[in-house]
């Protein structure tokens, strides 16, 4: 037998190592373009974010964690950290709210459904930078469609409100320039603008919700909308809401057109708006700062990265029955 | 526990008139299958006596009280579905304490968190979580209970599914389809433990199938629907020998009724020119449909009434089950033969079959049950 056995083995182990050459020889491609376009480069600004190399120089000069320490310490990079996470904070919970609200809304009506998907998704499918100019004569302080309406309550029972009254007296906000409203009107158009996007998840979510569990739900005794909603609703759009809250939250660390988009002097009134991506722009383009830009660039992935860690961890462990 | 009835029920979808005015009285504590072919209108008659559908027109009283426009919700019945429906988020325990959690709790007890501390809400927990036990040791899944629903067969999920149906006390059971979405095996052993579950609850139930077998094995009566109306509704044995009607005939049993065309004229009736029977009382002429179990056809020798080749055979070991084509007509004929009979019956053999007149059902040419005919044959074979 073994004298039987050993050419036969020789030749399978030969089959399996050809068959690895060839799978190998088959994923190359992809994998040298996986490192050439995405890790590469992350490598590459993973270096750099040590150096105080600018474009167009010739050499550069280690600096170690110099340009980290100075994203930690300075009250600019601290007024970043703010605005950004401000904005997540915001944008993030809210967008995702009204998202689900909508196309619940809209999964329980009939044909005029379409009519408000297609409403609320326009402004996802909108230029954000063509918007952005069109918010900003709406927000002018003077001539824009916003205060002129606010001014209207002047002189009615509106004034008895704090914010009517002010305004009134001493003129309502600038908005776009006062850096009390600045982040605020920022996060308001990014909610506006994403919303949409996250509702059109949910009403695919939505579908996939099995008909006979409400039916099962109804013959349990579970009588109220919020009831239903709880019980098999909300457990069914796990899948889908662990997605959609990942991919809000990278679209608003993403957040620039925005501010670029108003602000192009930088990051607003008092940088009460100076988000990540548009301090990326500003120190290594703008600035040709390529090691702090680099050096912020790091920390952004760093936190797209833990995001979706975590995404995995909720997929594998909690949404899936 | 209670009775339940169904009067003139109308069910109309647009234009199609699903159900056409279905009358039906189901006694406390009987077991009463729906069956009928795909689109028949069985499971809509069951959504409308859920309350899951509303009629378009009848009424539906459970117990002493009319409930055709109570929410489902409100009016004590327990379902079982085809799909099972269990929440796939909810442990077995879970799933199983639903019914009574909505019912039992109220919305501030049922709350994460604060509700379990709520004055009274411990004494309900417990009672609940030991309903849960009795009902899954009834059903033998004490076992599986903190496992989720995707972690179980198909056989332990339907399980669960019964489980939460029966943990709390309904006027009565639904169940659509609950065996559709198991393997031939499983199905018949969990047929034998509905029925036995059906005797220890005593209990109404009302069981939507396709499948007749699964009719014919569990009910005290059966309600055949056709075109979305209920054809009979009558024990199942007199379903199967004495039908009202060709559909009842042909839908109920397996293999299939063999149906003849038969011609009755003023004397005597004629089977492919043979006289079958003369006929004494003067009947309405014409052609008739003769319908002949498998098992009233008999093989045989000396004198038989239709002859023909043997055209397919299928045997199931306990009895033999031969298709014939008859000779000099396109129809074919099912027979069925002990296995003693099996060296007779080859592929090709010519083989003579006879029947008793007596086991034969007629219908007209619309399918109605024609008994005045066949009391007529059988007075005048007495005579003769």
């Amino acid at each position: 037998m073994a004298v039987i056995d050993a050419p036969v083995a020789a030749r399978t182990s030969r089959e399996v190592n050809r068959q690895a050459r060839t799978a190998w020889g088959l994923t190359t491609p992809a994998l040298a373009l996986m490192f050439l376009i995405l890790l590469v480069p992350v490598v590459v600004a993973g270096v750099l974010s040590f150096t105080n190399y600018s474009l167009g120089n010739s050499s550069f000069d280690w600096v170690g964690f110099k340009n980290y320490d100075r994203l930690l310490s300075r009250s600019t990079y601290e007024k970043m950290f703010i605005a950004t996470f401000t904005y997540v904070v915001v944008v993030v919970p809210v967008s995702v709210a009204l998202g689900l609200g909508a196309a619940l809304l809209v999964n329980s009506l009939g044909r005029i459904g379409d009519v408000y998907k297609t409403i609320y998704f326009l402004p996802v499918m909108a230029t954000l930078l063509a918007m952005a100019i069109v918010w900003e004569f709406m927000l002018h302080p003077t001539i824009g469609v916003i205060n002129q309406t606010l001014e209207l309550s002047c002189g009615t029972f509106l004034e008895a409100i704090r914010f009517f009254g002010n305004g009134c007296a001493d003129g309502f906000p600038l908005w776009l320039g006062d850096r009390d409203y600045a982040i605020w009107v920022l996060c308001f158009i990014g909610v506006w603008q994403g919303f949409g996007f996250n509702m059109v998840l949910y009403l695919a979510g939505l579908t996939g919700v099995h008909r006979e569990l409400y039916h099962a739900a109804e013959m349990d005794g579970v009588k109220s909308a919020w009831e239903r909603f709880r019980l098999v609703t909300w457990p069914a759009l796990g899948p889908t809401t662990v997605f959609v809250v990942t991919i809000s939250c990278i679209r608003a660390f993403q957040v620039f057109d925005t501010v670029e988009a108003f602000w192009p002097q930088g990051g607003g009134p008092n940088k009460s708006t100076y988000v990540m991506m548009f301090a990326i722009f500003e120190k290594g383009v703008q600035q040709n700062l390529i090691g702090i830009g680099s050096a912020i660039t790091m920390l952004f992935l760093v936190f797209v990265m833990f995001l979706t860690l975590i995404q995995r961890w909720l997929v594998e462990r909690k949404v899936h029955y | 526990m209670a009775g339940l009835s169904i009067r003139s029920i109308t069910k109309r979808f647009g234009d199609t008139e699903v159900l056409r005015g279905v009358t039906l009285d189901v006694a406390d504590a009987e077991f009463v299958s729906l069956v009928g072919p795909s689109g028949c209108g069985k499971s809509t008659l069951l959504r409308i006596i859920a309350g899951l559908e509303d009629p378009t027109s009848g009424e539906i009283e459970i117990g002493a009280s009319i409930v055709t426009g109570t929410r489902a919700a409100d009016r004590n019945l327990s379902m079982v579905f085809q799909s099972y429906a269990l929440y796939p988020h909810l442990t077995v325990a879970e799933n199983i304490a639903v019914p009574l959690r909505m019912r039992s709790l109220s919305a501030a007890q049922r709350l994460p968190f604060v509700g379990p501390f709520l004055p009274g809400a411990k004494e309900q927990r417990t009672e609940i979580a030991s309903a849960v036990q009795n009902a899954a040791e009834m059903l033998e899944i004490g076992a599986l209970l903190d496992r989720k629903p995707g972690q179980l067969s198909g056989g332990q999920r339907q399980r669960v599914a019964l489980g939460r149906a029966l943990v709390r006390e309904p006027a009565a059971f639904l169940l659509d389809e609950p065996l559709s979405n198991l393997d031939a095996k499983l199905r018949v052993q969990t047929r034998a433990e509905i029925a036995q579950l059906h005797r220890r609850l005593n209990a109404t139930f009302i069981y939507v199938t396709h499948d007749q077998v699964e009719a014919m094995t569990m009910s005290d009566r059966i309600a055949v629907m056709m075109g979305g109306e209920i054809l009979q509704c009558d024990a199942p044995s007199v379903i199967y020998e004495d039908p009202n009607d060709i559909r009842v005939a042909e839908f109920i049993g397996s293999p299939k009724i063999n149906i003849l065309p038969v011609e009755l004229g003023h004397s005597e009736m004629t089977l492919f020119g043979l006289v079958l029977a003369r006929v004494a009382e003067a009947s309405k002429a014409g052609v008739y449909h003769l319908g002949l179990r498998p098992e009233a056809l008999k093989l045989t020798q000396a004198e038989p009434m239709i002859t023909g080749t043997v055209a397919h055979l299928e045997n199931l070991g306990s009895e033999v089950y031969a298709q014939v084509a008859l000779a000099d007509q396109t129809a074919r004929v099912t027979l069925r033969a002990t296995p003693a009979e099996r060296h007779s019956l080859r592929l090709g053999a010519q083989v003579s079959m006879s029947f008793d007149l007596q086991d034969a059902l007629i219908f007209d040419v619309d399918g109605t049950r024609q008994r005045r005919v066949e009391v007529a044959l059988s007075n005048e074979r007495e005579v003769a």
